[in-house]
């Protein structure tokens, strides 16, 4: 039988390396997504990616079950995302903008070529119009592409209410529309 | 979310309040007519296990931050009066203003100013034992992190 | 408009799964008969498949083993001390509390090293030799003050964040000529 999160947990903070290495593959992939969509640059998304395990792992004889593991672990992501992002902007020649390479790399076989090429620019003006996005309304919109989160769970990982998650949504979704109102 | 907000002028009131009880309790003595201050700047990197020989002296310290190689920039020493100033061009476009206070109770007094072109990065005031030193580091230098060994002695 | 402005909200939190069954229920039959609704619905719904579609695709070009050997490596490197030091400070703080506890910590420990100008007992031959901390500004970056008692080393180390976070300074007691 699957062994659940908070099972894991404390094997791992008995010392279960497994247990942990149990963890990561349940979630690296979803982690990646979330800091991928923060920081749209594949190198610094895998950097910090790592980095968030490695954090989890070192605080992990702190967390005492009060919220779910992946609602503690997506905090540490994305607060990591964000302390990044605040170097990035310090450094604007180093911000390398590799999400239009991503958005290109998604190539499924196209019934349509017209459409292909359609989806190809909805891609490419998303990737934009999300990066013009606060980073509060883009943690939002990225962390509600994440299957399994309600807005309790981003409201725990980001630290606001339901309502504010609801209201971030409603407001980051209306801009997208806006800007992307002739691709959609 | 709540995004860390940027205390400036909170550190600063901090250490303004620091600083006045820091110096309620110092009394000057007779001053020497000049300190001499001397700037090491080294490299500290991870890129290789290369300690340079010329940093002997300061190896035990050094070994302290944990980098795996050493390497002596430059080395300066300047004669700097009594609540004078002299400025130390540092590696990486950054200068280290250096300023005598007081000497007191064998224990020199300096206030010291790194910048990075125009812009300051870090002030302090340290008092240290006359012919000692402390370490300032931190800012990035060609692929590892720039030490600077400053000492002074007075004279 | 035919008022159904009022309604996107809703279908949103619909399309997120977050309306009970009944409001749920309620709605998709309004959607199905509603030209507008419909037209929101599918606009929401293609944003949403095209953003998770792309991170999704580059989540599963993730190898894990290849992940996992890389998170094994940083659990098993030492790091310099500094950043142990600023990493059990932020993880100490909650990043609310820490705009203030971090300053906070700074000038107790200032203070306490500040006794020993009004404490004689305080002033032992290696104390004596220690570099003292009276003031630091770091301009709004973290910076950190460490005392090595072994080498008696004092570091002040200036980090390249600007998130205010302040660390206490040791003292360096001199070991003679810097060189």
């Amino acid at each position: 039988m699957e062994r659940t999160d908070l099972e894991l947990v404390q094997q791992c903070q008995a010392g279960e390396m497994s247990a942990f290495q149990e963890l990561v593959s349940r979630y690296h992939q979803k982690v990646y997504m979330v800091i991928l969509g923060l920081l749209r640059n594949r190198e610094d998304a895998l950097e910090v990616a790592q980095e968030t395990f490695f954090r989890a792992y070192r605080k992990i004889n702190g967390f005492q079950g009060g919220s779910s593991f992946y609602t503690w672990l997506y905090r540490i992501a994305v607060n990591l995302s964000i302390d990044t992002q605040r170097r990035q902007k310090r450094n604007p020649l180093d911000f390398r903008e590799t999400m239009d390479g991503v958005f290109e790399s998604q190539n499924e076989v196209a019934r349509d070529p017209f459409a292909d090429v359609h989806d190809k620019e909805l891609r490419e003006k998303l990737n934009r119009a999300i990066n013009e996005l606060t980073p509060e309304h883009k943690a939002v919109i990225v962390l509600r592409t994440i299957e399994g989160l309600s807005y309790k769970d981003i409201g725990e990982i980001l630290g606001c209410s339901e309502g504010t998650v609801m209201s971030r949504l409603h407001y980051a979704r209306k801009k997208l529309q806006d800007k992307l109102s002739a691709f959609l | 979310m709540k995004l860390l907000k940027k205390p400036p002028l909170r550190v600063l009131l901090f250490s303004l309040l620091s600083l006045l009880v820091a110096t309620a309790a110092g009394i000057a003595q007779k001053q020497p007519q000049n300190v001499q201050v001397r700037i090491g700047a080294i490299l500290a990197s991870n890129q290789n296990d290369d300690f340079d020989s010329r940093l002997k002296p300061l190896e035990k310290q050094l070994r302290v931050l944990k980098y795996r190689s050493y390497r002596l920039l430059k080395d300066e020493s300047q004669d700097v009066p009594w609540k004078g100033n002299k400025v130390f061009q540092i590696p990486g476009g950054r200068s280290l203003m250096v300023a005598p206070q007081e000497f007191q109770d064998n224990r020199i007094g300096l206030k010291v100013r790194l910048t990075e072109g125009q812009k300051p990065l870090l002030d302090t005031t340290v008092r240290i034992s006359n012919k000692g030193n402390f370490i300032l580091g931190g800012p990035p230098q060609e692929g590892g992190v720039l030490v600077l060994s400053i000492s002074a002695t007075a004279q | 408009m035919n008022g159904c402005e009022n309604r996107i909200e809703a279908i949103e939190r619909w399309l997120d799964g977050e309306l009970s069954g009944a409001e749920a229920e309620s709605l998709r039959v309004h959607v199905t008969a509603c030209a507008e609704c419909a037209e929101t619905q599918r606009r929401l719904e293609k944003i949403q498949r095209t953003l998770q579609g792309a991170l999704r695709a580059e989540a599963q070009q993730l190898e894990f083993q290849r992940f996992w050997r890389a998170v094994q490596i940083r659990i098993n490197e030492k790091r310099p001390w500094h950043r142990e030091a600023l990493e059990r400070l932020r993880s100490a703080f909650p990043a609310s509390r820490a705009a203030w506890a971090v300053p906070a910590v700074i000038a107790l420990l200032l203070a306490a090293i500040s006794l020993e100008s009004y404490l004689p007992f305080w002033r032992g031959a290696g104390r004596n030799s220690f570099a003292t901390v009276e003031s630091i500004d770091a301009y709004g970056r973290n910076v950190a003050l460490l005392r090595e008692y072994d080498t008696k080393t004092t570091v002040i180390w200036l980090y390249q964040d600007q998130e205010g976070e302040n660390e206490a300074a040791e003292e360096t007691a001199p070991s003679g000529p810097a060189f």
